[in-house]
Protein backbone atom coordinates (compact mmCIF):
# COMPACT_ATOMS: atom_id res chain seq x y z
CA UNK A 1 0.00 0.00 0.00
CA UNK A 2 2.68 2.43 0.85
CA UNK A 3 4.81 1.65 -2.41
CA UNK A 4 1.40 2.39 -4.06
CA UNK A 5 1.04 5.68 -2.63
CA UNK A 6 4.66 6.43 -3.49
CA UNK A 7 3.74 6.12 -7.11
CA UNK A 8 0.98 8.34 -6.86
CA UNK A 9 2.77 10.95 -5.37
CA UNK A 10 5.54 10.27 -8.21
CA UNK A 11 3.10 10.64 -11.11
CA UNK A 12 1.89 14.30 -9.34
CA UNK A 13 5.32 15.16 -8.82
CA UNK A 14 5.64 14.54 -12.95
CA UNK A 15 2.51 15.93 -13.92
CA UNK A 16 3.55 19.17 -11.84
CA UNK A 17 6.90 19.23 -13.41
CA UNK A 18 5.52 19.22 -17.13
CA UNK A 19 3.05 21.85 -16.68
CA UNK A 20 5.37 23.95 -14.83
CA UNK A 21 7.95 23.47 -17.89
CA UNK A 22 5.15 24.31 -20.16
CA UNK A 23 4.06 27.61 -18.38
CA UNK A 24 8.01 28.85 -18.03
CA UNK A 25 7.08 28.92 -21.89
CA UNK A 26 4.65 31.40 -22.08
CA UNK A 27 4.86 34.57 -21.25
CA UNK A 28 2.92 38.18 -21.56
CA UNK A 29 3.50 40.62 -24.21
CA UNK A 30 4.74 43.80 -23.31
CA UNK A 31 3.40 47.24 -24.47
CA UNK A 32 3.36 48.25 -27.58
CA UNK A 33 3.40 45.06 -29.73
CA UNK A 34 0.03 46.41 -31.85
CA UNK A 35 0.39 49.79 -33.08
CA UNK A 36 -2.76 51.64 -32.87
CA UNK A 37 -2.76 54.12 -36.30
CA UNK A 38 -6.09 56.22 -36.38
CA UNK A 39 -5.52 59.92 -38.49
CA UNK A 40 -5.87 62.91 -36.59
CA UNK A 41 -8.83 63.42 -38.49
CA UNK A 42 -10.58 60.00 -37.56
CA UNK A 43 -14.56 60.23 -36.92
CA UNK A 44 -13.64 57.40 -34.19
CA UNK A 45 -11.35 57.60 -31.73
CA UNK A 46 -9.54 55.21 -29.10
CA UNK A 47 -11.27 55.55 -25.67
CA UNK A 48 -9.30 52.95 -23.43
CA UNK A 49 -7.55 49.54 -24.89
CA UNK A 50 -6.47 46.35 -23.35
CA UNK A 51 -4.11 43.63 -24.27
CA UNK A 52 -3.73 42.00 -20.51
CA UNK A 53 -3.85 38.34 -21.46
CA UNK A 54 -2.21 38.70 -24.86
CA UNK A 55 0.85 36.14 -24.69
CA UNK A 56 3.83 34.35 -26.66
CA UNK A 57 4.84 30.99 -26.60
CA UNK A 58 7.75 28.84 -27.86
CA UNK A 59 6.66 26.28 -29.57
CA UNK A 60 10.16 24.38 -31.15
CA UNK A 61 11.66 26.93 -33.67
CA UNK A 62 8.75 28.89 -34.04
CA UNK A 63 6.83 31.78 -31.64
CA UNK A 64 3.25 31.82 -31.42
CA UNK A 65 1.73 35.06 -30.64
CA UNK A 66 -1.98 35.37 -29.04
CA UNK A 67 -2.97 38.70 -29.42
CA UNK A 68 -6.67 39.27 -27.01
CA UNK A 69 -6.95 43.35 -27.86
CA UNK A 70 -10.24 44.99 -26.47
CA UNK A 71 -11.13 48.73 -27.25
CA UNK A 72 -13.29 50.88 -26.72
CA UNK A 73 -14.40 53.74 -29.25
CA UNK A 74 -16.28 56.51 -29.56
CA UNK A 75 -17.79 58.27 -32.02
CA UNK A 76 -16.16 61.81 -33.00
CA UNK A 77 -18.52 62.48 -35.45
CA UNK A 78 -22.01 64.32 -36.32
CA UNK A 79 -23.66 61.82 -37.50
CA UNK A 80 -24.60 57.95 -36.59
CA UNK A 81 -21.93 55.42 -37.35
CA UNK A 82 -23.26 51.96 -38.87
CA UNK A 83 -20.61 50.24 -39.74
CA UNK A 84 -16.74 50.33 -39.05
CA UNK A 85 -13.88 48.47 -40.78
CA UNK A 86 -10.56 47.51 -39.73
CA UNK A 87 -7.40 47.00 -41.06
CA UNK A 88 -5.55 44.43 -39.18
CA UNK A 89 -1.90 44.22 -40.49
CA UNK A 90 1.01 41.85 -39.93
CA UNK A 91 3.90 41.89 -42.53
CA UNK A 92 5.93 40.42 -39.82
CA UNK A 93 3.23 37.12 -39.77
CA UNK A 94 2.77 36.61 -43.47
CA UNK A 95 4.31 38.24 -46.30
CA UNK A 96 1.30 39.92 -47.81
CA UNK A 97 -1.27 39.01 -45.14
CA UNK A 98 -3.18 41.18 -44.09
CA UNK A 99 -6.66 41.05 -42.35
CA UNK A 100 -10.08 43.21 -41.70
CA UNK A 101 -12.65 42.97 -38.73
CA UNK A 102 -15.92 44.47 -39.41
CA UNK A 103 -18.49 45.88 -37.59
CA UNK A 104 -21.97 46.01 -40.02
CA UNK A 105 -24.97 46.38 -38.32
CA UNK A 106 -24.24 49.63 -35.83
CA UNK A 107 -25.92 52.47 -34.48
CA UNK A 108 -23.51 54.41 -32.68
CA UNK A 109 -24.84 58.36 -31.97
CA UNK A 110 -22.64 61.00 -31.89
CA UNK A 111 -20.53 60.89 -28.49
CA UNK A 112 -21.52 57.37 -27.95
CA UNK A 113 -19.01 54.68 -27.22
CA UNK A 114 -19.29 50.77 -28.82
CA UNK A 115 -16.56 47.76 -27.40
CA UNK A 116 -14.67 46.22 -30.32
CA UNK A 117 -12.98 42.63 -29.77
CA UNK A 118 -10.04 41.39 -32.26
CA UNK A 119 -8.71 38.18 -31.72
CA UNK A 120 -5.58 37.38 -33.50
CA UNK A 121 -2.97 34.38 -33.50
CA UNK A 122 0.16 35.02 -35.33
CA UNK A 123 2.93 32.40 -36.02
CA UNK A 124 6.76 33.23 -36.67
CA UNK A 125 10.11 31.91 -36.50
CA UNK A 126 11.74 32.84 -33.11
CA UNK A 127 14.51 34.53 -34.53
CA UNK A 128 11.92 37.43 -36.47
CA UNK A 129 12.79 41.19 -36.11
CA UNK A 130 11.44 43.19 -33.25
CA UNK A 131 9.39 45.84 -34.19
CA UNK A 132 5.48 45.88 -33.27
CA UNK A 133 3.89 42.87 -34.23
CA UNK A 134 0.77 44.01 -35.73
CA UNK A 135 -0.64 47.06 -36.67
CA UNK A 136 -4.33 48.08 -36.50
CA UNK A 137 -5.53 51.18 -39.13
CA UNK A 138 -8.78 52.35 -39.58
CA UNK A 139 -10.08 51.31 -43.41
CA UNK A 140 -13.72 52.65 -43.92
CA UNK A 141 -16.57 54.20 -41.44
CA UNK A 142 -20.39 54.10 -42.99
CA UNK A 143 -22.71 56.55 -41.86
CA UNK A 144 -26.09 56.05 -41.26
CA UNK A 145 -26.92 58.16 -44.77
CA UNK A 146 -24.19 56.05 -46.37
CA UNK A 147 -21.37 58.77 -46.55
CA UNK A 148 -18.09 57.40 -45.70
CA UNK A 149 -15.18 57.96 -44.25
CA UNK A 150 -11.60 56.34 -45.00
CA UNK A 151 -8.98 55.21 -47.06
CA UNK A 152 -10.70 52.73 -48.81
CA UNK A 153 -7.56 50.33 -49.16
CA UNK A 154 -9.82 46.90 -48.47
CA UNK A 155 -13.11 48.40 -50.54
CA UNK A 156 -14.76 48.59 -47.13
CA UNK A 157 -16.94 51.50 -48.40
CA UNK A 158 -18.88 48.89 -51.09
CA UNK A 159 -18.56 46.07 -48.57
CA UNK A 160 -20.18 48.26 -45.51
CA UNK A 161 -22.67 49.78 -47.96
CA UNK A 162 -23.85 46.64 -49.12
CA UNK A 163 -23.93 45.03 -45.45
CA UNK A 164 -26.09 48.43 -44.70
CA UNK A 165 -28.38 48.21 -47.60
CA UNK A 166 -29.30 44.44 -46.69
CA UNK A 167 -29.87 45.16 -43.19
CA UNK A 168 -32.42 48.12 -43.96
CA UNK A 169 -33.74 45.67 -46.15
CA UNK A 170 -34.24 42.81 -44.06
CA UNK A 171 -35.42 45.11 -40.92
CA UNK A 172 -38.37 46.63 -43.52
CA UNK A 173 -39.23 42.53 -43.73
CA UNK A 174 -39.35 42.17 -40.48
CA UNK A 175 -41.25 45.04 -39.64
CA UNK A 176 -43.55 44.78 -42.72
CA UNK A 177 -44.35 40.66 -40.68
CA UNK A 178 -44.70 42.55 -37.60
CA UNK A 179 -47.53 44.40 -38.75
CA UNK A 180 -49.17 42.41 -41.02
CA UNK A 181 -48.75 39.12 -38.86
CA UNK A 182 -48.01 40.56 -35.14
CA UNK A 183 -45.94 39.52 -32.81
CA UNK A 184 -46.38 35.68 -33.68
CA UNK A 185 -46.00 36.20 -37.32
CA UNK A 186 -42.31 37.96 -36.66
CA UNK A 187 -41.70 35.05 -34.22
CA UNK A 188 -42.46 32.47 -36.75
CA UNK A 189 -40.42 34.03 -39.44
CA UNK A 190 -37.04 35.31 -36.79
CA UNK A 191 -37.23 31.34 -36.16
CA UNK A 192 -37.14 30.60 -39.83
CA UNK A 193 -34.19 32.83 -40.13
CA UNK A 194 -31.80 30.79 -37.48
CA UNK A 195 -33.17 27.73 -38.73
CA UNK A 196 -31.87 28.85 -42.39
CA UNK A 197 -28.10 29.60 -40.44
CA UNK A 198 -28.07 26.65 -38.77
CA UNK A 199 -28.74 24.93 -41.73
CA UNK A 200 -26.15 26.56 -43.61
CA UNK A 201 -23.73 25.61 -41.02
CA UNK A 202 -24.58 21.69 -41.48
CA UNK A 203 -24.55 22.24 -45.02
CA UNK A 204 -23.09 18.75 -46.13
CA UNK A 205 -20.68 20.06 -48.81
CA UNK A 206 -17.76 22.22 -48.60
CA UNK A 207 -15.35 23.78 -51.24
CA UNK A 208 -12.09 24.49 -51.58
CA UNK A 209 -10.16 26.97 -54.08
CA UNK A 210 -7.81 27.36 -56.04
CA UNK A 211 -5.90 30.48 -57.44
CA UNK A 212 -4.81 30.42 -60.84
CA UNK A 213 -4.55 27.22 -63.53
CA UNK A 214 -5.13 23.60 -62.97
CA UNK A 215 -5.01 22.05 -59.95
CA UNK A 216 -2.53 18.80 -58.94
CA UNK A 217 -4.89 16.13 -58.68
CA UNK A 218 -6.22 16.97 -62.68
CA UNK A 219 -4.03 13.99 -63.55
CA UNK A 220 -5.91 11.32 -61.62
CA UNK A 221 -9.24 12.67 -62.63
CA UNK A 222 -11.72 12.22 -65.49
CA UNK A 223 -11.44 14.32 -68.50
CA UNK A 224 -12.80 17.34 -68.19
CA UNK A 225 -15.81 18.97 -70.34
CA UNK A 226 -17.56 22.15 -70.13
CA UNK A 227 -20.45 22.47 -68.25
CA UNK A 228 -22.79 24.82 -68.72
CA UNK A 229 -24.29 27.27 -65.46
CA UNK A 230 -27.99 27.54 -64.70
CA UNK A 231 -28.59 31.08 -63.69
CA UNK A 232 -31.20 32.23 -61.33
CA UNK A 233 -32.08 35.40 -62.82
CA UNK A 234 -33.66 38.30 -60.70
CA UNK A 235 -35.35 40.61 -62.99
CA UNK A 236 -34.68 44.07 -60.95
CA UNK A 237 -31.14 43.23 -61.21
CA UNK A 238 -29.14 45.88 -63.27
CA UNK A 239 -26.88 43.22 -64.33
CA UNK A 240 -27.93 40.01 -66.68
CA UNK A 241 -26.42 36.82 -66.71
CA UNK A 242 -26.18 36.09 -70.23
CA UNK A 243 -23.89 32.68 -70.70
CA UNK A 244 -21.27 31.16 -68.64
CA UNK A 245 -19.34 27.41 -67.94
CA UNK A 246 -16.75 26.04 -66.13
CA UNK A 247 -14.76 22.71 -67.05
CA UNK A 248 -15.60 20.30 -64.93
CA UNK A 249 -13.51 17.15 -64.04
CA UNK A 250 -14.73 15.02 -60.88
CA UNK A 251 -15.10 17.02 -58.16
CA UNK A 252 -13.93 19.92 -59.56
CA UNK A 253 -14.87 23.09 -61.38
CA UNK A 254 -12.48 25.59 -63.26
CA UNK A 255 -11.52 28.44 -65.11
CA UNK A 256 -15.23 30.01 -64.80
CA UNK A 257 -16.21 31.96 -67.73
CA UNK A 258 -18.99 34.50 -67.58
CA UNK A 259 -20.96 36.20 -69.99
CA UNK A 260 -23.08 39.47 -68.69
CA UNK A 261 -24.95 42.25 -69.96
CA UNK A 262 -25.45 45.80 -68.72
CA UNK A 263 -29.55 46.83 -68.46
CA UNK A 264 -29.27 49.13 -66.46
CA UNK A 265 -28.63 52.94 -67.50
CA UNK A 266 -25.18 53.51 -65.33
CA UNK A 267 -22.32 52.76 -65.93
CA UNK A 268 -20.99 49.10 -63.90
CA UNK A 269 -17.75 48.80 -62.29
CA UNK A 270 -18.11 45.97 -59.87
CA UNK A 271 -19.96 43.20 -59.85
CA UNK A 272 -20.11 39.81 -57.33
CA UNK A 273 -21.62 36.29 -58.55
CA UNK A 274 -22.92 33.70 -55.98
CA UNK A 275 -21.94 30.21 -57.50
CA UNK A 276 -22.94 27.27 -56.48
CA UNK A 277 -22.39 23.64 -56.88
CA UNK A 278 -24.02 20.70 -56.43
CA UNK A 279 -23.39 17.08 -56.02
CA UNK A 280 -24.84 13.94 -57.33
CA UNK A 281 -27.47 13.53 -54.81
CA UNK A 282 -28.43 17.14 -55.40
CA UNK A 283 -26.24 18.38 -52.29
CA UNK A 284 -26.07 22.19 -52.78
CA UNK A 285 -23.11 24.24 -51.59
CA UNK A 286 -22.25 28.30 -51.32
CA UNK A 287 -19.36 27.77 -53.32
CA UNK A 288 -17.52 31.19 -53.07
CA UNK A 289 -18.17 35.22 -54.56
CA UNK A 290 -16.94 35.29 -57.92
CA UNK A 291 -16.34 39.14 -58.22
CA UNK A 292 -15.76 40.89 -61.28
CA UNK A 293 -11.77 42.20 -61.86
CA UNK A 294 -11.00 45.25 -59.51
CA UNK A 295 -9.35 47.11 -61.96
CA UNK A 296 -10.41 46.48 -65.38
CA UNK A 297 -14.11 46.44 -65.42
CA UNK A 298 -15.85 49.13 -67.02
CA UNK A 299 -19.52 47.85 -68.59
CA UNK A 300 -21.38 51.14 -69.93
CA UNK A 301 -25.00 50.85 -70.20
CA UNK A 302 -26.55 48.39 -72.91
CA UNK A 303 -22.84 46.61 -73.41
CA UNK A 304 -21.72 42.85 -72.33
CA UNK A 305 -18.81 41.58 -71.53
CA UNK A 306 -17.01 38.31 -70.68
CA UNK A 307 -15.33 37.92 -67.20
CA UNK A 308 -12.84 35.11 -67.35
CA UNK A 309 -11.35 33.95 -63.49
CA UNK A 310 -8.11 31.56 -63.60
CA UNK A 311 -10.17 29.59 -60.20
CA UNK A 312 -10.69 25.86 -59.61
CA UNK A 313 -12.95 24.81 -56.96
CA UNK A 314 -12.80 21.71 -55.37
CA UNK A 315 -16.36 19.99 -53.82
CA UNK A 316 -15.93 17.90 -51.36
CA UNK A 317 -18.54 16.10 -48.63
CA UNK A 318 -18.68 16.77 -44.81
CA UNK A 319 -16.19 13.44 -44.40
CA UNK A 320 -13.98 14.84 -46.64
CA UNK A 321 -14.47 12.66 -49.38
CA UNK A 322 -14.25 14.40 -53.18
CA UNK A 323 -18.08 15.19 -54.45
CA UNK A 324 -18.39 15.08 -58.14
CA UNK A 325 -19.54 18.18 -59.43
CA UNK A 326 -23.00 17.57 -61.11
CA UNK A 327 -24.35 20.82 -61.90
CA UNK A 328 -23.83 24.99 -61.28
CA UNK A 329 -25.77 27.41 -60.42
CA UNK A 330 -24.91 31.33 -60.70
CA UNK A 331 -26.75 34.59 -59.74
CA UNK A 332 -25.43 38.23 -59.37
CA UNK A 333 -25.29 38.94 -55.44
CA UNK A 334 -24.12 42.59 -55.85
CA UNK A 335 -23.08 45.23 -58.38
CA UNK A 336 -21.43 48.22 -58.22
CA UNK A 337 -21.63 51.53 -60.61
CA UNK A 338 -19.27 54.28 -61.18
CA UNK A 339 -20.94 56.73 -59.22
CA UNK A 340 -20.24 54.25 -55.61
CA UNK A 341 -24.24 53.33 -55.17
CA UNK A 342 -24.55 49.82 -54.38
CA UNK A 343 -27.58 47.19 -55.40
CA UNK A 344 -28.03 43.75 -53.42
CA UNK A 345 -31.12 41.32 -54.43
CA UNK A 346 -34.62 42.21 -52.53
CA UNK A 347 -36.60 39.76 -50.37
CA UNK A 348 -38.02 38.22 -53.46
CA UNK A 349 -35.03 37.71 -55.03
CA UNK A 350 -33.90 35.83 -51.97
CA UNK A 351 -36.83 33.93 -52.10
CA UNK A 352 -35.79 32.63 -55.35
CA UNK A 353 -32.80 30.89 -54.40
CA UNK A 354 -34.58 29.21 -51.59
CA UNK A 355 -31.34 27.45 -49.37
CA UNK A 356 -28.86 28.61 -51.13
CA UNK A 357 -27.47 31.50 -48.93
CA UNK A 358 -27.45 32.41 -45.70
CA UNK A 359 -29.26 35.11 -43.99
CA UNK A 360 -28.02 38.53 -43.84
CA UNK A 361 -25.59 39.53 -41.11
CA UNK A 362 -28.36 41.78 -39.71
CA UNK A 363 -31.24 39.00 -39.39
CA UNK A 364 -28.32 37.08 -38.18
CA UNK A 365 -27.90 39.64 -35.22
CA UNK A 366 -31.54 40.24 -34.65
CA UNK A 367 -31.74 36.76 -34.20
CA UNK A 368 -29.47 36.59 -31.71
CA UNK A 369 -31.35 39.82 -30.21
CA UNK A 370 -34.64 37.35 -30.35
CA UNK A 371 -32.50 34.75 -28.57
CA UNK A 372 -31.28 36.49 -25.54
CA UNK A 373 -34.15 39.40 -25.34
CA UNK A 374 -37.23 37.36 -26.57
CA UNK A 375 -39.93 38.61 -29.02
CA UNK A 376 -40.32 42.47 -26.99
CA UNK A 377 -36.43 42.75 -27.05
CA UNK A 378 -36.46 42.21 -31.05
CA UNK A 379 -39.57 44.78 -31.56
CA UNK A 380 -37.57 47.08 -29.78
CA UNK A 381 -34.54 46.49 -31.40
CA UNK A 382 -36.29 47.21 -34.50
CA UNK A 383 -38.15 50.52 -33.31
CA UNK A 384 -34.82 52.13 -32.92
CA UNK A 385 -34.11 51.95 -36.68
CA UNK B 1 -27.57 -64.83 -65.03
CA UNK B 2 -27.30 -63.32 -61.72
CA UNK B 3 -23.52 -61.30 -62.00
CA UNK B 4 -22.08 -60.47 -58.42
CA UNK B 5 -21.53 -57.21 -58.14
CA UNK B 6 -18.23 -55.12 -59.06
CA UNK B 7 -17.04 -54.49 -54.94
CA UNK B 8 -17.65 -58.51 -54.82
CA UNK B 9 -15.67 -59.09 -57.99
CA UNK B 10 -13.03 -56.21 -56.87
CA UNK B 11 -12.31 -58.04 -53.34
CA UNK B 12 -11.97 -61.41 -54.89
CA UNK B 13 -9.61 -60.20 -57.27
CA UNK B 14 -7.88 -59.35 -53.88
CA UNK B 15 -8.04 -62.43 -52.23
CA UNK B 16 -10.42 -60.34 -49.57
CA UNK B 17 -13.53 -62.42 -49.84
CA UNK B 18 -14.86 -64.81 -47.02
CA UNK B 19 -15.04 -68.61 -47.31
CA UNK B 20 -18.55 -68.65 -48.55
CA UNK B 21 -18.55 -65.39 -51.31
CA UNK B 22 -15.63 -66.46 -52.47
CA UNK B 23 -17.05 -70.33 -52.98
CA UNK B 24 -20.32 -67.92 -55.19
CA UNK B 25 -18.48 -65.88 -56.74
CA UNK B 26 -15.81 -68.97 -57.97
CA UNK B 27 -18.54 -71.05 -58.98
CA UNK B 28 -20.07 -68.10 -61.20
CA UNK B 29 -16.61 -67.24 -62.62
CA UNK B 30 -16.59 -70.83 -63.97
CA UNK B 31 -19.53 -70.11 -65.92
CA UNK B 32 -19.46 -66.63 -66.88
CA UNK B 33 -16.26 -65.83 -68.98
CA UNK B 34 -17.24 -61.25 -68.82
CA UNK B 35 -17.21 -61.68 -64.98
CA UNK B 36 -13.84 -63.57 -65.39
CA UNK B 37 -12.08 -60.81 -67.45
CA UNK B 38 -13.21 -58.02 -64.84
CA UNK B 39 -11.44 -60.11 -62.25
CA UNK B 40 -8.66 -60.24 -64.57
CA UNK B 41 -8.66 -56.17 -65.01
CA UNK B 42 -9.20 -55.68 -60.78
CA UNK B 43 -6.34 -57.82 -60.32
CA UNK B 44 -3.76 -56.36 -63.26
CA UNK B 45 -4.59 -52.96 -61.48
CA UNK B 46 -4.02 -53.89 -57.72
CA UNK B 47 -0.21 -55.03 -59.25
CA UNK B 48 0.56 -51.38 -60.53
CA UNK B 49 -0.99 -49.80 -57.13
CA UNK B 50 1.38 -52.08 -55.21
CA UNK B 51 3.93 -50.96 -57.62
CA UNK B 52 2.93 -47.39 -56.78
CA UNK B 53 2.87 -48.24 -53.03
CA UNK B 54 6.56 -48.58 -53.05
CA UNK B 55 7.87 -45.62 -51.70
CA UNK B 56 10.48 -44.88 -48.83
CA UNK B 57 8.70 -46.59 -45.61
CA UNK B 58 7.42 -44.39 -42.81
CA UNK B 59 7.27 -45.04 -39.11
CA UNK B 60 3.68 -43.65 -38.68
CA UNK B 61 4.13 -44.90 -35.23
CA UNK B 62 7.30 -42.62 -34.49
CA UNK B 63 5.51 -39.31 -36.16
CA UNK B 64 2.37 -40.16 -33.45
CA UNK B 65 5.06 -40.30 -30.57
CA UNK B 66 6.82 -37.00 -31.26
CA UNK B 67 3.80 -35.23 -32.25
CA UNK B 68 2.39 -36.40 -28.42
CA UNK B 69 5.80 -35.17 -26.99
CA UNK B 70 5.36 -31.51 -28.53
CA UNK B 71 2.00 -31.41 -27.44
CA UNK B 72 3.18 -32.21 -23.47
CA UNK B 73 6.09 -29.58 -24.02
CA UNK B 74 3.06 -27.18 -25.30
CA UNK B 75 0.62 -27.80 -22.38
CA UNK B 76 3.82 -27.82 -19.72
CA UNK B 77 5.13 -24.26 -21.13
CA UNK B 78 1.86 -22.75 -20.47
CA UNK B 79 1.70 -23.96 -17.04
CA UNK B 80 4.84 -22.55 -15.99
CA UNK B 81 3.64 -18.73 -17.77
CA UNK B 82 0.40 -19.40 -16.00
CA UNK B 83 -0.55 -16.72 -13.31
CA UNK B 84 -1.62 -18.04 -10.12
CA UNK B 85 -4.47 -15.21 -9.80
CA UNK B 86 -6.83 -14.09 -12.40
CA UNK B 87 -5.69 -11.19 -14.80
CA UNK B 88 -8.83 -8.99 -12.14
CA UNK B 89 -7.24 -10.17 -8.88
CA UNK B 90 -3.14 -8.64 -10.28
CA UNK B 91 -2.19 -5.82 -8.23
CA UNK B 92 -2.18 -3.74 -12.00
CA UNK B 93 -5.30 -3.61 -12.00
CA UNK B 94 -6.55 -2.58 -8.75
CA UNK B 95 -6.21 0.45 -6.43
CA UNK B 96 -4.45 3.32 -8.12
CA UNK B 97 -3.31 1.92 -10.73
CA UNK B 98 -7.50 0.90 -11.94
CA UNK B 99 -8.31 4.93 -11.07
CA UNK B 100 -5.24 6.18 -13.33
CA UNK B 101 -6.09 4.32 -15.94
CA UNK B 102 -9.88 4.97 -15.89
CA UNK B 103 -8.91 8.77 -16.00
CA UNK B 104 -6.64 8.01 -18.70
CA UNK B 105 -9.92 6.97 -20.29
CA UNK B 106 -12.09 9.36 -19.51
CA UNK B 107 -9.47 12.28 -20.86
CA UNK B 108 -8.67 10.41 -23.85
CA UNK B 109 -12.82 10.48 -24.54
CA UNK B 110 -13.04 14.33 -23.03
CA UNK B 111 -10.68 15.41 -25.61
CA UNK B 112 -11.51 13.74 -28.30
CA UNK B 113 -14.62 15.37 -28.02
CA UNK B 114 -13.46 18.93 -27.26
CA UNK B 115 -11.33 18.32 -30.32
CA UNK B 116 -13.91 16.82 -32.41
CA UNK B 117 -14.89 20.17 -34.03
CA UNK B 118 -11.23 19.76 -36.18
CA UNK B 119 -12.43 16.77 -37.46
CA UNK B 120 -15.10 18.99 -39.45
CA UNK B 121 -13.28 20.45 -42.70
CA UNK B 122 -14.26 24.24 -43.75
CA UNK B 123 -13.55 25.50 -46.71
CA UNK B 124 -9.52 26.19 -47.74
CA UNK B 125 -8.25 28.13 -50.40
CA UNK B 126 -5.17 27.27 -51.45
CA UNK B 127 -2.84 29.91 -53.48
CA UNK B 128 0.06 29.86 -55.20
CA UNK B 129 1.08 26.62 -53.84
CA UNK B 130 3.13 28.20 -50.94
CA UNK B 131 0.22 30.37 -49.12
CA UNK B 132 -3.02 28.38 -47.79
CA UNK B 133 -5.80 30.32 -46.65
CA UNK B 134 -8.30 27.72 -44.73
CA UNK B 135 -10.72 27.96 -42.03
CA UNK B 136 -9.11 26.67 -38.56
CA UNK B 137 -10.57 25.58 -35.41
CA UNK B 138 -12.58 28.87 -33.75
CA UNK B 139 -10.96 30.92 -36.60
CA UNK B 140 -9.76 31.72 -40.02
CA UNK B 141 -5.92 31.80 -41.21
CA UNK B 142 -3.41 32.39 -43.99
CA UNK B 143 -0.07 30.71 -44.08
CA UNK B 144 3.01 30.08 -45.35
CA UNK B 145 6.36 28.95 -45.26
CA UNK B 146 6.33 28.80 -41.00
CA UNK B 147 4.30 31.63 -40.22
CA UNK B 148 0.80 32.19 -39.84
CA UNK B 149 -1.55 35.17 -39.03
CA UNK B 150 -5.20 34.29 -37.98
CA UNK B 151 -8.69 36.09 -36.88
CA UNK B 152 -9.89 33.83 -34.57
CA UNK B 153 -13.66 33.37 -33.40
CA UNK B 154 -13.39 31.94 -30.02
CA UNK B 155 -16.62 30.99 -28.34
CA UNK B 156 -18.63 32.28 -31.18
CA UNK B 157 -21.12 29.84 -32.37
CA UNK B 158 -23.26 29.71 -35.66
CA UNK B 159 -20.34 30.58 -37.87
CA UNK B 160 -21.04 31.50 -41.31
CA UNK B 161 -17.51 30.80 -43.73
CA UNK B 162 -17.37 32.98 -47.19
CA UNK B 163 -14.92 32.31 -49.95
CA UNK B 164 -13.66 34.72 -52.38
CA UNK B 165 -12.47 33.59 -55.49
CA UNK B 166 -10.20 35.61 -56.11
CA UNK B 167 -8.15 34.84 -52.48
CA UNK B 168 -10.24 35.68 -49.53
CA UNK B 169 -12.01 33.50 -46.56
CA UNK B 170 -14.52 35.27 -44.23
CA UNK B 171 -16.16 34.50 -41.18
CA UNK B 172 -19.10 35.99 -39.85
CA UNK B 173 -20.34 35.60 -36.50
CA UNK B 174 -22.00 37.38 -33.04
CA UNK B 175 -19.32 38.35 -30.53
CA UNK B 176 -20.27 36.20 -27.50
CA UNK B 177 -18.73 39.27 -25.18
CA UNK B 178 -19.76 42.30 -27.36
CA UNK B 179 -23.28 40.72 -28.71
CA UNK B 180 -21.86 42.92 -32.33
CA UNK B 181 -22.07 40.77 -35.79
CA UNK B 182 -18.49 40.41 -36.58
CA UNK B 183 -16.88 39.56 -39.90
CA UNK B 184 -13.11 38.43 -40.28
CA UNK B 185 -11.39 38.60 -43.27
CA UNK B 186 -7.65 37.23 -44.46
CA UNK B 187 -6.08 38.22 -47.20
CA UNK B 188 -3.73 36.65 -49.64
CA UNK B 189 -2.63 39.00 -52.35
Amino acid sequence: MYMRSNRFLQLVAIGLAGVAGLAAQEAPLPRGSVSINFKKDSPVTVVEMSQDSSSATARGAAIVLNLHMGFTLRNDSQSRIHGVMLRVVSQEATAGGKGSVTYPSLNVGPGEVFPVRIEMVLVRPTQAAGGPLAQVDLDGVLYQDLSFYGPDLLHSKRYLTACELEAQRDREYLKRVLAQSGKEGLRQTILQSGARQRQMDAAPLNVRVVRSGPSVTSAALPPEHPEKFAFVRFPDAPVDLVDGSAQISGNEARTPRIDVLNKSGKPVRYFELGWVLSDSSDHQSIAATLPSPERDLYLAPGKSASVLQETTLRLFSKTNQPANVQKMTGFISQVEFTDGKVWVPNRQNLELLGQMVPPSAEEQRLYNVYLKRNIEGLIEELKKF
Amino acid sequence: MNHPDQAALALYAGGDLGFWARWRVERHLAQCEGCGEEVAAFAAAREIVTDLAEIPDVSWNHLAAEMKANIRLGLAAGECVRMEKPLRDHPWFTGVRTVVALASIITLAVTGLVMEPHSRPHPIAQMDGHTVLQGIQNGIEVEGSGRAFRLMNTGATDVTFSVGAQGSMGARYVDPNTGQVTINNVYAE
